[in-house]
Order: C-alpha cells, then sequence, then structure tokens
C-alpha cells in the first residue's frame, strides 16, 4: 500500500473526532477520558488521526508542503493506535493508522527526517539495535545463564529479549528472570545472545518501513535456519512486530509472549507460586501486546459496494479493532499470584492510554514522551495501586523515567519480577 | 489578504506562541470537506471550506476577549468551534481567526442539589455524562451524540437529542451563559452576570438568553460563549456505566430500573397515537426512532453487525437473507426506540404497565428480537451514553437527512397515503439510480419528543452516500435538489438537506447576496432575519461573523 | 384631530375612554410606585388595531402603558411612570382562538383570564397549571409573559413554561409571531398539515419571546398566546408534609424534584397558609396558630394512562422519601385538610385577593434562588420586619420550585393597613431595607419592579447596557411603557 492507496479514506473521514477519546461507551471520568496522547499534549486538531488525515490529504493534492510543523504532526505521533481503536466504533472502513504509518514511510522516502531518529537507524544499520549499543554486547545480558545458545544448539522454543532488554542494565535482571523462570518450569529454551537480530517494529513505528523489512527478512532467515518453531519475547514491541509484521513477509512461527507463556504453564500446573507478594498493584496494557497485538490474518482483496455505496471488501476483510489483543493473560498470571490485589484503571485494555515511549516519541520529544506516561502514572495512582506492571521494556522504562522525574513513589514492575517473587 | 504581521503578533502575545499557528498543512486540518454533509448543504465534490488565517487555542475567557478584541482592531473575521463536528464551525471567507476552543475543557461545577452543572466550551456529552452520574444525574446529549461540545449544543446550535422527551432541548436547559460579545465585551446571563451564582438565565427583566439562541444558535457567527451553565437530570444507575464486551458491540448489563425497547406498530397511526400517549403520560427517559438511520431494510442487519464484535459491512447481504433477521426488520418497520428509567421500583413497574397499555391500545408491540439480552444491553448503552452516533458515517463515509418531517408526530403519519410512505417512495425511485445507499427509501430517524415532555417528532430523511465517489456525492446533491423541490410542492416544511444554503454555497464560500437573500426573504417570517440584522449591527458593530448568522440586508420595509 | 378621536379612528369611539375615574384607577395601585395619571385608555379588538395603535404611538410620541389584567394590581408596572401615556387595556381581546386536545395547546389572546380558560379546557379534559391563587381577572397570558411562578415544577422544563407561541406587536409597530407558529405562512395550512404551536423557540435564532418576558410592556404587546396544557387530572390528591423549620423539607423537596415526582410541589409557611385557607382576619389569625410552621404541598395525579395506579405508586414512594427525612405524608394536619387545600390551589382566588383578607394592603418581595439558600433570606426578612417593629409571625412566606428544581420563586407576604399612613411609612422603609440586604446575600430580582430595578441593574452594568440596546431596537422611540426597569 501507498500513501495514496488511503486517499478515500482521508475523504471519507468526517472528523466526528472518535480519533481523540477512548470508546465513549467506556468513559468513566473527565479526567481519563482522552485517548490519542499527541492531540491531548499538542492541542491543535493536526495532531489526531483526523488532522493527519487531512495533513496527509493536503500534502497529496500539493495544496501544503513540508514544512517543520508538517514533520512535527507527523513523528509526533506514539502510533499507540487508540485512535484506531476509537474511530472503529462507527466506522468500518477506515484504517487510520495504517494510513499514519504510511505517512511517517512516505515522509521517510523523501527525506523528511528527524536527526535523532536518523542518528538511531543509522546505528541500527551499523550496529543491528535500538539502543545506540554495540552489536557485540547484545549476548551480555545472559552472561553466565545456563541458557542454550541457539543456532549452535536446539531448543523448541526461542527466547528473544529485544534491544531493550538485552542492553539496558537496568532491565537485564528481568530478561535473565524470565528465561530462567521459563527454563525451570521445563520450556526447552534458547536465546541467540549475541547473534539476536533486532525486530525492527520500532523502526516500522518511526517511518523507516525499509529498514524494518530488511531486519525482518534477516530475522526470518536466521530463525528458518535455526529451525525455530516457537518464539517467546518479553518485549511487546517485539510481540507487535513477529505477531503482526512478519507473517506478510512469509514468517511462519508462533509468537508469543512471556505473560501467555507464564500463564499457559500457571494453568498447566507446571508454574506454581509458594510465596505471597502482598501487594495492590494495576496493570497497564502495552498498545502493541494489546490492541495492537491482535492475530494477523491474511487477507488479501478490494474493496467492493454493495446496495450502491456500503463500503466493503472482497472477500471479507478481517478488522482490527483492538477486540483480540493479549489483555487476559497477563491479568490471570497476576490474579494467580497469592497475596497481590489487581485493581484496574480507568483506561485499559483496547481503549488503555499509551505510555509515551512508541512511535520514535521517546527519543524525539522527551517532554511529549514523559507528559505522556506521567498522565498513566497518574491515572495509576488514582486506583490506589502501590505498582504499575507492566509486560514491555519500553513501557517500563518509560514510567520509570517519569516517575524519576516527578519524585512520585510509584512502583513500577514487569509481570516477571512479580512471578519471581512468588516463586 | 493574508493576516498582517503586527495583527498576527498581537493574536500572539494573547496566547502565547505555543497556541498560535499559521502553518499551511496545520490550516488545512481546519478546513471542512464539503464532499461530506452533516452539515446540510451540497453535498460538494472535492470543496472544502476557506483556509484560515491562523488558529487560536485560547486558554481562558480574557484570552478570547483579547483576541476578539484584536479582531475588531484589525477588523479581521473570527470563528470559534468547540469539537468542529460540521461546517458550520468552519470560516465562511479566507483569512478568518480561527478559535479551537478546546484548551476550554473544563467541567467548573456540578451542583447536585440544585441539578446543574457549570461547563468550558469543550466538555463532551460523555465526560459530563459520566461525572455527573457519580452524583446521580445525567445530561442531554444532543443528537450528534457524546462525542460534540455540551455548550455547543446548548448556546450555540441544535441541541435536541434522543432524551429530549424527559432532558429537554438543550435551549430549555441552559441556566447561564458568559459570552464574549463580537464587539469584544463579556455578557454574562441571567443571575451569574449578578454575580449571584449559574441557576437562573433570566433576567433582570427581559431575557437575554433570547439573544443567544432560538430554536438554533448563531453557529459562532455572534461572539464566543465561553462557559455556560446545564440543568441536570436525575440518573437512576450505578456511578459507572457498567461497559462489558468487545468493541465496538459494547453492552451494559444495568439494574432493572433501566430498560431499553425497541417497539413496533402495525399503522402510522398507531405509531403517531403512541406518541401522544408518551407525552401523556409523562414516562420514558429516552425515545429516539434511532436505528432506521440505516434505512428501513438494513437496519436490522445492521443491529446484528453492530453488536457482534466478529462481524463487518460484508455481512450483511448474507444477513438479510436470513429469515431471523428478516423477521426483525419486518417487526422493526414503524419502530422507535425507547429507555424506560424508574426513580424507584414501583416507578419502573409502573412505566412498564403504562407502556404495555399504550401497546396494548395502539396494537403496538416490544420487537422480540430486541429483548434478547445482548441486545437490549446494547441497545441500552448505546441510547444512553450515545457514543456510536456517528455510525450515520457507517456505509459510505457521507450521509444528510432530508425532508422536513419534523412537528406534531400527526403531521409526518398523516396524509393519504401517510407523508413518511409519500417519502419514502420518493427517495426509493432515486436509490435506483445508483448514487445512494439502498435502503428501503425510509431512514427517517428522530427524536419522540423534540422539546421537554413532548410535542414533536423530528424526522429527517437519513440519505447515505460516498464522499470520496465523484457520482455518488454529485448524485446525492441531485437528489436532495430533488427534495427540496418535492418538500416545497408538497408543503412538507423546510428539509434539512438544504439548511444551510443561505449561507455556504456550492465554492464553500459565502452565499451571494442575491441567493442569501432570496433564501431567507421567502422566510414565513422575514421579518425575524431584519430584526438579527439590527442585533448584528448594534452587537457586532465591524460584522466579524458570518453569514451562518441570518440577516435580511434588504429595507425594512 | 384631538387626541381621542384620531384613536377611536383606530379602535372604535366605544373603546376609547377619559373617563376620570378609570383614568385615576389607573394612574396607582397598590404598591408603592408614584401615582401618573395616564391620558386615556383605549381597548382594542384586534392585533391589527394594536399595531395601529403602536404606530400611532411612534408617530406621535406618546408613551402606551399596555394592561391585561383586571384590579387589584400591586407592582406599579401598569402605573404609568411618566405624563401623558395612554393605557392600551387589552382585557377585551378575550377569544380562546383554539384548544388542540391531541398537542395539549390552547391558543388564547390576552384578555382570557384563567377563569374564564380552565372551565373550556376542561371540557377538552385538559386543564393549565396556574399560579398560586392568581386573581379572578388575572390576565394568563400576561401572568405567564411575568414569569410568575407555577405550581408543577415537575413540568417546567422551560423557564417559560408553559407559554409557548407568541404574536407580538414590537414598540416599532412591526409584527412577529414567535415558536412553532412563527414558521407558518399560514394557521390554516398548518391546521390542514396536523401542525399545532407547541414549540417556543425561535423563529430564526433569537428566541424573541424571551424579550417580552418580565418587560413589563416595555418592549411591545402579545396579541395572542399559546400555552401547553395538561391533562385534566383524576384522581388528583393532596398531601401535606409538616416541619418545623423549612430546611427540615429540603431533603425531602430535593428527592421529589430530582425523581421528577408529585405534580404541585411547594413550600409554604403557616401564615401563607392561613392566608389562603382563613377566613377573614380573625380566622387567619387563628389558622397561623393551629397551622404547622412550615409544610410542603404534595400534590399527587393520575391522567390518561393507569391513573389510580401512577397515585398509588406515587403515594407511597413519596411517603417512604418523606420517612426517609424523619417526616411524613398527611391528608390532614391541624387546621388544613388536602382537600380543601387541593381545591384552593385548583382555583382562583377568592375575594378579597387572598393576599388581601388579613389587612388591607400588603407588600411581596420575591426573587429567584436556590433552595438551600433560602433559610438565610428568611432569616434577613425576620430580622429586618424585628427592626422595623414588624410582626414577624406575620410574615408568608411562599417557596415554589421551578425550572424542575433548578431554581425556586422566593416569595415573602407582608400584609399591613395601607390605611394607616405610620404603617405604610414602616412598611416603605423596611421593604427598601430587606430587599437591599437580600440583593447584597444573594437574592436574584428577575423580574425587578419598582425599587428593584435600580438595585439589580446596579449589579450588572453589561445586561444593563444590553438591554438598552435591545429596547433601540424594538422600541427605537421608546413608546413602550417608559421609565420601567432599566429604560
Amino acid at each position: 500500500m501507498a500513501l495514496e492507496d488511503y486517499k478515500a479514506d482521508m475523504e471519507r473521514c468526517s472528523q466526528c473526532s472518535y480519533c481523540k477519546w477512548i470508546p465513549f461507551d467506556q468513559v468513566k471520568s473527565w479526567r481519563f477520558a482522552k485517548g490519542c496522547p499527541s492531540i491531548a499534549y499538542n492541542n491543535f486538531l493536526s495532531y489526531s488521526a483526523r488532522g493527519r488525515y487531512a495533513v496527509a490529504l493536503s500534502l497529496l493534492n500539493g495544496q501544503s508542503t513540508y514544512s517543520d510543523r508538517v514533520v512535527d504532526i507527523v513523528y509526533k505521533c506514539t502510533t499507540c493506535g487508540s485512535c484506531d481503536v476509537s474511530d472503529k466504533i462507527c466506522r468500518y472502513n477506515l484504517e487510520p493508522l495504517e494510513m499514519i504509518h504510511e505517512l511517517k514511510f512516505r515522509l521517510v522516502e523523501d527525506g523528511q527526517v528527524l536527526p535523532q531518529h536518523t542518528a538511531l537507524i543509522e546505528h541500527l544499520r551499523k550496529e543491528n539495535n535500538m539502543m545506540e549499543k554495540p552489536a557485540a554486547g547484545r549476548g551480555d545480558w545472559a552472561e553466565g545463564l545456563d541458557i542454550k545458545r541457539v543456532p549452535g544448539e536446539s531448543a523448541e522454543v526461542l527466547f528473544h529479549a529485544g534491544c531493550r532488554f538485552s542492553y539496558d542494565e537496568e532491565l537485564q535482571e528481568t530478561a535473565r528472570t524470565a528465561v530462567t523462570i521459563l527454563k525451570n518450569a521445563g520450556v526447552d529454551i534458547g536465546i541467540m545472545g549475541e547473534n539476536e537480530p533486532c525486530c525492527g517494529g520500532r523502526a516500522y513505528d518511526m517511518g523507516y518501513k525499509e529498514e524494518f523489512t530488511r531486519l525482518a527478512e534477516n530475522t526470518i532467515k536466521a530463525w528458518t535456519a535455526a529451525g525455530v518453531k516457537t518464539v517467546v519475547t518479553p518485549c511487546a514491541d517485539c510481540y507487535h512486530a513477529f505477531n503482526r509484521l512478519y507473517p506478510p513477509l512469509g514468517a511462519k512461527f508462533e509468537i508469543l509472549h512471556t505473560v501467555q507463556y507464564y500463564d499457559r504453564l500457571i494453568k498447566e500446573g507446571k508454574l506454581k507460586f509458594s510465596k505471597t507478594v502482598p501487594m495492590r498493584v494495576t496493570y497497564h496494557d502495552p498498545c502493541h501486546l494489546g490492541r495492537r497485538g491482535e492475530p494477523y490474518v491474511p487477507w488479501e482483496g478490494k474493496e467492493k459496494k454493495i446496495k450502491n455505496q456500503i463500503v466493503i471488501y472482497e472477500p471479507k476483510k478481517p478488522r482490527y479493532n483492538g477486540a483480540w489483543g493479549v489483555y487476559d493473560p497477563p491479568r490471570d498470571v497476576l490474579k494467580s499470584i497469592p497475596g497481590i490485589e489487581l485493581v484496574e484503571m480507568e483506561r485499559i485494555r483496547e481503549y488503555a492510554w499509551c505510555c509515551g515511549a512508541g512511535g520514535g516519541t521517546r527519543e524525539t520529544y522527551p517532554d511529549f514522551s514523559n507528559w505522556t506516561a506521567t498522565e498513566r502514572i497518574e491515572e495509576a495512582k488514582a486506583t490506589g495501586a502501590e505498582a504499575i506492571v507492566s509486560a514491555c521494556p519500553w513501557c517500563e522504562m518509560n514510567f520509570k523515567d517519569a516517575i524519576n522525574t516527578s519524585g512520585d513513589k510509584m512502583k513500577v514492575f514487569d509481570v516477571t519480577n512479580l512471578v519471581k517473587q512468588a516463586i | 489578504m493574508a493576516l498582517a504581521k503586527e495583527a498576527y503578533r498581537e493574536l500572539e502575545e494573547v496566547v502565547g506562541k505555543e497556541y498560535i499557528s499559521d502553518d499551511p498543512a496545520l490550516l488545512d486540518c481546519y478546513r471542512y470537506p464539503l464532499s461530506h454533509t452533516a452539515i446540510h448543504i451540497g453535498p460538494y465534490y472535492r470543496v472544502y471550506t476557506p483556509r484560515g488565517a491562523a488558529v487560536l487555542l485560547p486558554g481562558s475567557a480574557e484570552e478570547v476577549q483579547g483576541i476578539v478584541k484584536v479582531c475588531n482592531k484589525y477588523k479581521v473575521k473570527f470563528k470559534p468551534s468547540s469539537t468542529f463536528w460540521s461546517a458550520w464551525g468552519f470560516p465562511l471567507e479566507d483569512d478568518t481567526i480561527q478559535l479551537d476552543m478546546r484548551r476550554m475543557d473544563k467541567i467548573l461545577e456540578i451542583d447536585d442539589k440544585n441539578n446543574y452543572a457549570v461547563v468550558e466550551p469543550h466538555v463532551i456529552g460523555a465526560t459530563l455524562q459520566a461525572e455527573a452520574m457519580k452524583v446521580g444525574l445525567n445530561t442531554h446529549i444532543h443528537g450528534p451524540g457524546a462525542s460534540c461540545s455540551c455548550l455547543a449544543s446548548a448556546t450555540a446550535l441544535g441541541g435536541l437529542g434522543p432524551d429530549t422527551l424527559y432532558m429537554g432541548h438543550h435551549n430549555e436547559n441552559l441556566l447561564g451563559v458568559e459570552w464574549v460579545m463580537p464587539d469584544g465585551e463579556i455578557l454574562k446571563i441571567g443571575s451569574v452576570g449578578s454575580g449571584l451564582g449559574w441557576f437562573c438565565c433570566d433576567g433582570p427583566g427581559p431575557s437575554l438568553k433570547g439573544l443567544v439562541r432560538g430554536m438554533v444558535g448563531t453557529n459562532g457567527a455572534m461572539g464566543v460563549f465561553t462557559k455556560c451553565a446545564i440543568k441536570l437530570y436525575p440518573w437512576p444507575g450505578p456511578a459507572t456505566l457498567p461497559v462489558e464486551g468487545k468493541p465496538p458491540a459494547y453492552k451494559a448489563v444495568l439494574p432493572d430500573n433501566l430498560r431499553a425497547y425497541t417497539l413496533g406498530f402495525p399503522s402510522w397511526k398507531a405509531w403517531a397515537d403512541s406518541c401522544y400517549m408518551i407525552f401523556d403520560s409523562g414516562i420514558g427517559y429516552v425515545a429516539h426512532r434511532q436505528f432506521n438511520m440505516f434505512g428501513r431494510d438494513l437496519k436490522g442487519a445492521m443491529v446484528r453487525i453492530l453488536s457482534d464484535p466478529t462481524r463487518t459491512l460484508s455481512d450483511i447481504e448474507e444477513l438479510l437473507k436470513d429469515p431471523e433477521v428478516q423477521k426483525m426488520t419486518e417487526d422493526m418497520k414503524r419502530d422507535y426506540q425507547i429507555v424506560l428509567a424508574g426513580m424507584t421500583p414501583g416507578d419502573i413497574e409502573w412505566q412498564d404497565k403504562a407502556l404495555d397499555k399504550i401497546l396494548e391500545e395502539t396494537g403496538g408491540w416490544k420487537v422480540k428480537a430486541m429483548l434478547e439480552p445482548d441486545l437490549f444491553n446494547w441497545s441500552l448503552l448505546y441510547m444512553i451514553r450515545l457514543g456510536h452516533k456517528n455510525l450515520n458515517l457507517v456505509f459510505g463515509g457521507g450521509y444528510d437527512g432530508c425532508f422536513g418531517l419534523g412537528g406534531t408526530p400527526d403531521f409526518g403519519t398523516s396524509g393519504e397515503p401517510a407523508r413518511v410512505e409519500q417519502v419514502t417512495a420518493f427517495k426509493v425511485e432515486w436509490e435506483k439510480k445508483g448514487n445512494v445507499v439502498a435502503c428501503g427509501g425510509d431512514g427517517m430517524m428522530g427524536g419522540i419528543g423534540g422539546m421537554g415532555g413532548g410535542g414533536h417528532s423530528l424526522w429527517e430523511n437519513f440519505t447515505h452516500f460516498d464522499p470520496a465517489d465523484k457520482a455518488s456525492t454529485e448524485g446525492t446533491f441531485e437528489f436532495f435538489n430533488a427534495t427540496a423541490k418535492y418538500g416545497a410542492e408538497k408543503g412538507l416544511g423546510p428539509g434539512m438537506e438544504k439548511m444551510n444554503d443561505y449561507a455556504r454555497w456550492t465554492d464553500g464560500y459565502t452565499t451571494p447576496k442575491e441567493i442569501r437573500d432570496r433564501i431567507l426573504g421567502s422566510a414565513a417570517q422575514p421579518e425575524a432575519f431584519r430584526y438579527q440584522r439590527k442585533f448584528k449591527e448594534t452587537f457586532n458593530p465591524n460584522d466579524l461573523g458570518d453569514g451562518y448568522y441570518r440577516t435580511l440586508d434588504d429595507p425594512d420595509e | 384631530m384631538a387626541l381621542k378621536d384620531e384613536l377611536a379612528g383606530i379602535v372604535g369611539s366605544e373603546c376609547v375612554s377619559d373617563d376620570p375615574e378609570a383614568l385615576d384607577a389607573y394612574s396607582k395601585d397598590l404598591s408603592f410606585v408614584k401615582p401618573v395619571k395616564p391620558r386615556l385608555i383605549i381597548k382594542p379588538g384586534s392585533a391589527d388595531e394594536v399595531q395601529a395603535i403602536v404606530r400611532w404611538a411612534n408617530q406621535t410620541a406618546t408613551p402606551l402603558v399596555p394592561v391585561s389584567s383586571g384590579p387589584p394590581r400591586f407592582r406599579g408596572d401598569t402605573v404609568p411612570s411618566v405624563p401623558g401615556a395612554v393605557i392600551v387595556d387589552m382585557s377585551g381581546m378575550k377569544k380562546i382562538m383554539r384548544i388542540d386536545r391531541r398537542n395539549r395547546v390552547a391558543m388564547i389572546e390576552p384578555g382570557v383570564t384563567y377563569t374564564e380558560l380552565q372551565p373550556e379546557l376542561a371540557k377538552e379534559g385538559l386543564r393549565l397549571t396556574t399560579p398560586l391563587l392568581p386573581r379572578a381577572g388575572k390576565s394568563v397570558v400576561a401572568s405567564l409573559l411575568e414569569r410568575e411562578p407555577t405550581l408543577i415544577p415537575r413540568q417546567l422544563w422551560a423557564s417559560l413554561d408553559p407559554l409557548r407561541c407568541n404574536e407580538i406587536i414590537w414598540g416599532d409597530g412591526n409584527k412577529l409571531v414567535t415558536g412553532d407558529a412563527g414558521n407558518w405562512t399560514s394557521m390554516e395550512d398548518a391546521w390542514e398539515r396536523k401542525q399545532a404551536p407547541a414549540g417556543a423557540t425561535g423563529p430564526g435564532q433569537a428566541d424573541f419571546y424571551r424579550f417580552v418576558s418580565a418587560a413589563q410592556g416595555s418592549m411591545g404587546i402579545v396579541t395572542w398566546a399559546s400555552v401547553k396544557c395538561e391533562i385534566l387530572p383524576a384522581p388528583h390528591k393532596l398531601f401535606i408534609v409538616p416541619a418545623r423549620k423549612p430546611d427540615d423539607l429540603f431533603d425531602f423537596t430535593y428527592r421529589l424534584l430530582k425523581f421528577r415526582f408529585a405534580d404541585e410541589l411547594l413550600l409554604i409557611n403557616n401564615s401563607s397558609l392561613a392566608y389562603i385557607l382563613g377566613d377573614g382576619p380573625g380566622g387567619i389569625k387563628a389558622l397561623m396558630k393551629e397551622l404547622p410552621p412550615w409544610v410542603v404541598l404534595v400534590g399527587i395525579a393520575g391522567r390518561s394512562i393507569l391513573p389510580e395506579e401512577r397515585v398509588a405508586y406515587q403515594e407511597k414512594d413519596i411517603a417512604d422519601i418523606a420517612g426517609k427525612s424523619g417526616l411524613k405524608l398527611e391528608s390532614a394536619v391541624p387546621g388544613a385538610r388536602g382537600d380543601d387545600v387541593l381545591k384552593a390551589l385548583l382555583s382562583t382566588s377568592r375575594e378579597p385577593y387572598w393576599k388581601l383578607g388579613y389587612k388591607a394592603g400588603y407588600q411581596d418581595i420575591l426573587f429567584i434562588t436556590t433552595l438551600n439558600r433560602t433559610p438565610e433570606y428568611i432569616k434577613t426578612v425576620k430580622s429586618v420586619a424585628e427592626a422595623s417593629g414588624y410582626p414577624t409571625s406575620d410574615i408568608g412566606v411562599y417557596v415554589q420550585p421551578l425550572h424542575q428544581g433548578a431554581n425556586v420563586h422566593c416569595e415573602f407576604i407582608l400584609p399591613f393597613d395601607r390605611d394607616d399612613s405610620k404603617e405604610a411609612t414602616g412598611m416603605q422603609q423596611l421593604l427598601t431595607k430587606a430587599s437591599e440586604k437580600l440583593i447584597e446575600q444573594g437574592a436574584f430580582f428577575s423580574r425587578p419592579y419598582g425599587i428593584w430595578a435600580d438595585m439589580a441593574y446596579k449589579r450588572d452594568a453589561q445586561t444593563t447596557t444590553v438591554l438598552k440596546k435591545l429596547k433601540g431596537i424594538f422600541d427605537p422611540n421608546n413608546v413602550m411603557n417608559p421609565g420601567k426597569l432599566c429604560f
């Protein structure tokens, strides 16, 4: 698809404003009713899905040209997909998130890029990670662990740590814990260590489709060569990339997030808890595991009209509306830990508020990113929870950074951390 | 002529650099595509409202006042909008200053004793309702739904909605207004003007509320409303809606004192009789012919699709073949939805009995399929929150209402055959041309009770088309020309389809004077628009609003 | 041509009067407003005649004072403020133009009184909710235009309900029909299409009828209006909920208002109730002592669909609600039976007017506020009365919830002997002092008669400015009751 392919969407968007809010049925308060961080922070209409449709159309029609403002509008989006869920409450034939990605791709193609992104991507090309660290250190996080190394050794399940878990010293322990828990539960698991590729998902969300494709193809090739069948990852971004973005490129692997694996093991009686973790916690749905974590459904077809002017697709097109993301497994895991009291925030599941780390905004718009995370922390605090738990290292870091800035007392955990405490 | 640099600088000083922009692409986000409607003109294929000179995001009434004063100084037109739902919130002329009111979004007060809320422009139906429900109250949500500004609905636009029967027209609910007038003066209307609180909008003496709005408001053409007080209504339900299910098919299992029914009737006479009996009995919390917006033939299938997260529009044709859906569609042919809300167990029991009695007397029925728990709970949530209202755009992306069957329930349903059937037959013929969705001709939707306590049923015939399709858009325009002509010949009254022709013309700009004068001059009482011209001359001396304010500029006599 | 002849040319000589006694009667009322004698009284019979009168007044710069209700009059609004005025007596326009049972609207001319209208409505199974015991000659249209409170708050969606469409002759001589009917080109066509003058707003983007509301005839003259009626209730019961203090009744009243339960709903003290029910000064005095200090009067009516069942469940539920506030729903209390009170509420006032039954004069103080704030105003009036030597036990209080409970009309009724100059002077001082204090406290004098006008407009300069401009549009030559309000 190209940006031009979304022109009809741009013309069919009627400016209903649903993209700015969580689904209205789910609004529980004035305070936590907003859905799109971009318009919530930046205010001008252009910073919403509707606005981006209008900007794209303006550019395509030659009514305006690239400006600093246009670049700002396009990139100051976390690609969290909140707009996509809310739009689809009423619209069955618009794909705003796809269009936003295409708009980013177009700007990258046209050289309208941000220096922070350029540096990241340059580094990614050279060093195979999004953390601006040397490629050689990617496997260091697992040093000393008695885990199989793929492709040298074969394992039924490949544990893919992802860039942030691999390099972020504060979070490496989580990755070590996760893989150990799985191994101890009897999973035949291995890691790729320094050979682990970057999933490319974050490059994709920044608009670097070509870079993503290169990485994805490499990964698929490497996994295929290693005989990988199942991949488990503790990173929501990686999960999304493997689950949703890879299949169209030919990938046919079973993809699981660690929370799904834990949930399966608990339900099979292979993972048992012996300790109480007395804590009131709330769970943050990472966008890439939740609304963007719906399974890929192959489809090839075209638009057609019935009853004169009803726009449908032939054959029936899958509808990604956030309904089928990974929402229950992390909650079930938390609920099964003795002592944990899980309380919900107002915006959860498909209409969860974004952590602010996505779409390249953390790297380029730290104030916006930090504000978005702070909003989530405020929401978590309103539940009376002492900790916010997530299943994504990017969310975790952004929350931690926001808390460090504000001096809040809220604790931040990955689900893995609490599972470990209970074993 | 672009905005003078000096003027831009002064505006920037008022709101701060962060809250003003004249970037062309950003300004294009503040243009409305007239190939859409929901604006009651056109549709005009690939025509857009004019580009503004700058967009500003004021944060307070004082800032709004500052902006308006600069506009007066430089004689620049300005146009405010809160939630930008349709074209009337967008300029009619180039180089207009646009005010996006979204930063003024606070609920300033909810008085749960005296039942009112004080709100800023960007408070929407969903947020006010959610906050009101926490204290056992509810707010009227007007027709366009929960996404729209409560203040705009109460002060500047329409104000009708499915709950108007119980919760009034928003005109009726307005208890006070803070108004930055077009000359930059701030007027506070009613008790708040005397610094005494927000409980009464009339007085001292003649009520200036009459200047704010009539049946409709001034569409952002006469200054900026920066705060208002809105009367609230009881909510005999939980503090938070217990929503469950997968999107978009959310449902709410609410206590037994809240019930949603779809009522069907054997004839239009019976339909109208039931409306009158409902008005007389005083039952009903929400009452609206809502799902018929998808059309008489399609609504059964659409209800099935919308209440099932696995379905898409591609299922329509298969569903239409389903005998159960066919039965449901037939049962719903002459229908409306009603929500009963009992304040006590005795109240709901009586209301439901009274409804049964009305059905017994009119030969009507509760549509059985809609009593299935999933559909019951889905429609209950739908009607209470009105959070799916933009489903009117679901088919092709464009819609507008046509034909004006507003007035008493008897008006639309009488005649031989009933007027609603006359217009249905007319539309069916046009559906055959292929440019609008073929839905069975009857897409008539509207409130059962267009004012508090009932009295009106307000009908527009929803017509769906594809704004991205030239033939569809232009064919729809032709159809609307035909419906307007038909309505005039048959004495149906002004239809929605041409409601704003007096203001905006085919190029997206102000309607040429001679056409505007002809339209307004042919109204039943052109005198009203001559008075409005005097209001404009008096309170908007530099003419900084726009043509949405209906002024007849011909000589008085 | 002499003035009288000019006007006789419009309305006919029999409808123009310069009878000194009649002129004298119109020169004053029972308020403290300074008497000013009008020049003539003219009694138009049609809207066309009214329009011609107003045009003539503009040409001759003659002040017009419209009057619709019969005497006695109390608030100075119909007393000319300037000399040389012509009284436009609308009481002759008495047609009940249409009663539409199905749409529950009636169209009436301004001379139609409650006494005349109710029986005609009853024939169609309808009635019109009224103010508290209007006097027999009270014009329905004038009462509604003056925003006088009516008794059934749950039916008041709009602040001007049950007033709907109006035909207005403005001060500039132009005619405009407001509301639904303003969108019709012909009444006959509208009836043919089964339309009804039910909606009040418009035409256009203004609510023109609001400009003539509480205007004391200073903007224009209404020549017909439509009103929204209720179904004639049956059964209809009235209950009394007694209490020692008004505050004790608030939770209960608020709950009923919120639930929109009950029909008639008003709070009233013993003195006011005694003025309504008592017979002569002695009877009233005795009744004041017998009656509970405060009551809420709760009417419950059944109408059309399952009426008995409605009354039964409301009676039970309202009793429960009362019980939760430690109150009781009574059919009778010492000194008053519900049936008698209901009968009184459903009627016009007996003669003399109920506020004049105790003493030969009265002064009322009325304003809008919210229910929860009424105790502080009661305290203020009592303390000013005490300081003035006025017997506080005579202070009648009437609190009428309006607009479905968003606000209340708060009224103090202060009987005094008009013929006793000392009492009269004392009352005038009390009125001024109490009004000043009340307005400072937050009372909203939304209908600022007499001395209240200056007090009210002083608080709101911008409203005053805008009102003056508006008056300039509709009455550019200031012929309509000049000198009233801020004009």
